[in-house]
């Protein structure tokens, strides 16, 4: 289960400090698909950003299974991110200079879980299952923006983690790219039983998610 | 496929390719690098071949000290070995009186007489003929490197090392012959290293037609020599000599080597200590131009940053990942550098030091081992300068929060 108990982010700027998240409480529970929804500039990317363990709170706690990320030391949170957390971020978050098979395989690398060949074995599988198994040794300006975004998929899964963090996967993305994405996730939520948080600002996505998180100003609206 | 590719691999391939990836950048600080390294390696090489030079020429002088006429001038880088041609002279009673000089054990006259009219140089070069007495000598025997199988007698002369004469070979001074005795080691002193020695007996034989040839000079007079070496009796100083010296024979001058080699030890030392003062600049200098280098680097990738941070990259792997990256960047530096440094030295070897070589200052450059290890050593700073220099920013990204990364805030 995912939870936030008045989680808050203020960001200093040269025109004084900006309260991006505002005291949020919630809840998300283990195997639910959310999607955090908001207009430009409410917080949304914020607070996943915080329940992420990608930003640390100006206040409050975020838990995850219990564990609270954000009382875990630098190296623990490191390994918490690496083992329990996916992400998917908005922008082509592929290495540039490394073939589509080393980024798929380098958060089990990086987590030093898997021996490198296990590790590779496990990213072949699911470039496979994603339907880009031709790419591997192919390099990321190599592949179309809808394959690079698999393959991002398929690295955020390659340790199996218990939460997939979305901060608007498919905001890039063609309709008919977007549908296949959606269908990923889907598929994820279902066939892994795997908590996925979603952030949108499109309406017509969030309606697909169990649960939908508004945000407004830095709040729950709602 | 890649499964024998391993984490490390992966950070060293990112390190390759980002290199690799803004090639003006990289060419700029490799040749930044190179030059610092490069002029770092020269300096060290010559410095230290300048310093083996001084200590070769200085450490195989066998005389303590040099006695010379008042007002003759003395090269401080020959004294020891010889005194200097000139025209002022001593008489040769001084030497019986140094002799029971407290203090003194050895007392070896010379005398030194150079002229381009002896009939031998090919092309009118000067020559120095020295005089020397083989029983009490100490600067010019312990020199030779070869010699006829016999002891030295009058009509005998031993060729400096430079020269090209042959043992046994036959060289018509003052249109006498004199057989090539012997030849003299290398000595790095440019009046040991072309002259032409002979005993006192042999100059005597030559004086009469010297003087037909060269007219009445002072040395060529009886009984006169240009300068007499000393070497001391174990536990006298050269100050208890030198006052010694100078109160019983009034119109001398006394040259020490102590003295000699202090100063030319300390104005070395300073001037090393200058040199290293200026390696230290300049590492210091590169290693903050590889700061602001890698400052901007990391700055432009602070979202592949962010994002292995995000997907579990500890501080330590990207701290480790930037220094790598610095560091093989200027190591590959401080490799062209010394590279640069070797074609440097060779045509400094071809212009300067073969100049000061035929103008009889033997350069001795360090051998090639040593020159390897200052390479090196060159080699191993550049790397260290390079991962120094990155320190600081590859820190200051490895504690910024993987969003502030993504989002470009650092």
């Amino acid at each position: 289960m995912l939870a936030c108990a008045d989680v808050a982010k203020t960001y200093a700027t040269e025109r004084g400090p900006v309260e991006a998240v505002k005291g949020v409480d919630l809840t998300i529970d283990r195997g639910n698909f959310a999607a955090i929804i908001g207009r430009s500039g409410s917080g949304k990317s914020s607070l996943l950003a915080m329940v992420g363990g990608l930003s640390r709170p100006s206040r409050g706690s975020v838990s995850i299974d219990n564990t609270d990320i954000w009382r875990l030391s630098d190296n623990q949170l490191a390994q918490f991110r690496n083992r329990h957390m996916g992400f998917v971020f908005q922008f082509a978050s592929l290495l540039p200079t490394l073939r589509i098979i080393d980024n798929v395989a380098l958060p089990a690398l990086l987590g030093r879980a898997r021996v490198p060949a296990d590790a590779y074995e496990a990213a072949t599988q699911l470039l496979n299952q994603f339907g880009i198994g031709g790419y591997a040794d192919a390099f990321p300006a190599e592949i179309s923006a809808g394959e690079q975004r698999r393959a991002v998929i398929a690295r955020a899964l390659i340790n199996n983690p218990v939460i997939l963090l979305a901060d608007e996967p498919t905001s890039d993305l063609d309709e008919e790219t977007e549908r296949e994405i959606m269908d990923h996730f889907h598929a994820i939520n279902r066939s892994r039983g795997m908590t996925l948080v979603m952030v949108t600002h499109n309406l017509s996505l969030a309606e697909q998610a169990d649960q939908v998180v508004h945000i407004a100003e830095g709040r729950l609206a709602a | 496929m890649a499964s024998r590719s391993g984490f490390r691999f992966l950070l060293g391939s990112l390190a390759l390719q980002n290199l690799g990836r803004r090639k003006p950048r990289t060419f700029l600080l490799l040749a930044a690098v190179a030059i610092c390294s490069g002029a770092i390696f020269t300096g060290a090489v010559l410095m230290r071949s300048i310093e083996t030079s001084m200590s070769v020429g200085f450490t195989r002088l066998g005389a303590d000290m040099l006695i010379v006429p008042a007002g003759a001038l003395t090269n401080i880088t020959a004294a020891l070995l010889t005194a200097e041609p000139t025209d002022l002279t001593l008489d040769d009673s001084i030497v019986g009186r140094l002799q029971h000089l407290k203090g003194v054990q050895k007392v070896a006259p010379q005398l030194i007489f150079r002229t381009d009219a002896s009939g031998y140089s090919r092309g009118g070069d000067l020559i120095d003929l020295i005089a020397f007495d083989p029983d009490s000598d100490i600067t010019v025997q312990p020199w030779l490197e070869q010699h006829l199988d016999r002891p030295i007698r009058e009509g005998d002369v031993i060729v400096g090392g430079r020269r090209e004469e042959t043992l046994g070979s036959e060289m018509l001074i003052f249109g006498r012959p004199l057989t090539v005795y012997g030849k003299l080691a290398k000595t790095a002193v440019g009046s040991h290293e072309r002259g032409l020695f002979i005993t006192f007996a042999t100059l005597a034989a030559l004086r009469d037609p010297m003087r037909q040839i060269c007219g009445m000079k002072a040395p060529l007079e009886p009984n006169k020599l240009s300068g007499v070496l000393l070497e001391l009796a174990p536990g006298a100083t050269t100050q208890q000599v030198r006052f010694a010296a100078l109160a019983n024979f009034p119109g001398i001058k006394v040259v020490s080597a102590e003295s000699m080699l202090t100063s030319i030890r300390q104005g070395l030392g300073a001037l090393l200590d200058g040199v290293l003062g200026l390696m230290i600049i300049m590492f210091v200098s590169t290693a903050l131009m590889v700061s602001v280098m890698f400052s901007a680097i990391i700055t432009e990738r602070r979202r592949e940053l962010g994002l292995l941070k995000a997907i579990g990259a500890r501080r330590t792997q990207i701290i480790g990942m930037l220094l790598a990256e610095a560091g093989l960047a200027t190591a590959i530096g401080g490799v062209l550098g010394c590279l640069l440094g070797i074609v440097l030295m060779r045509i400094y070897e071809h212009s300067l030091v073969y100049y000061l070589d035929r103008m009889g200052v033997p350069f001795v450059w360090l051998d090639g081992r040593v020159i390897s290890i200052i390479a090196v050593v060159c080699v191993a700073f550049a790397a260290l300068i390079g991962a120094a220099g990155a320190l600081y920013p590859a820190w200051r990204a490895s504690r910024s929060d993987p969003y502030d990364l993504i989002r470009a805030e650092i």
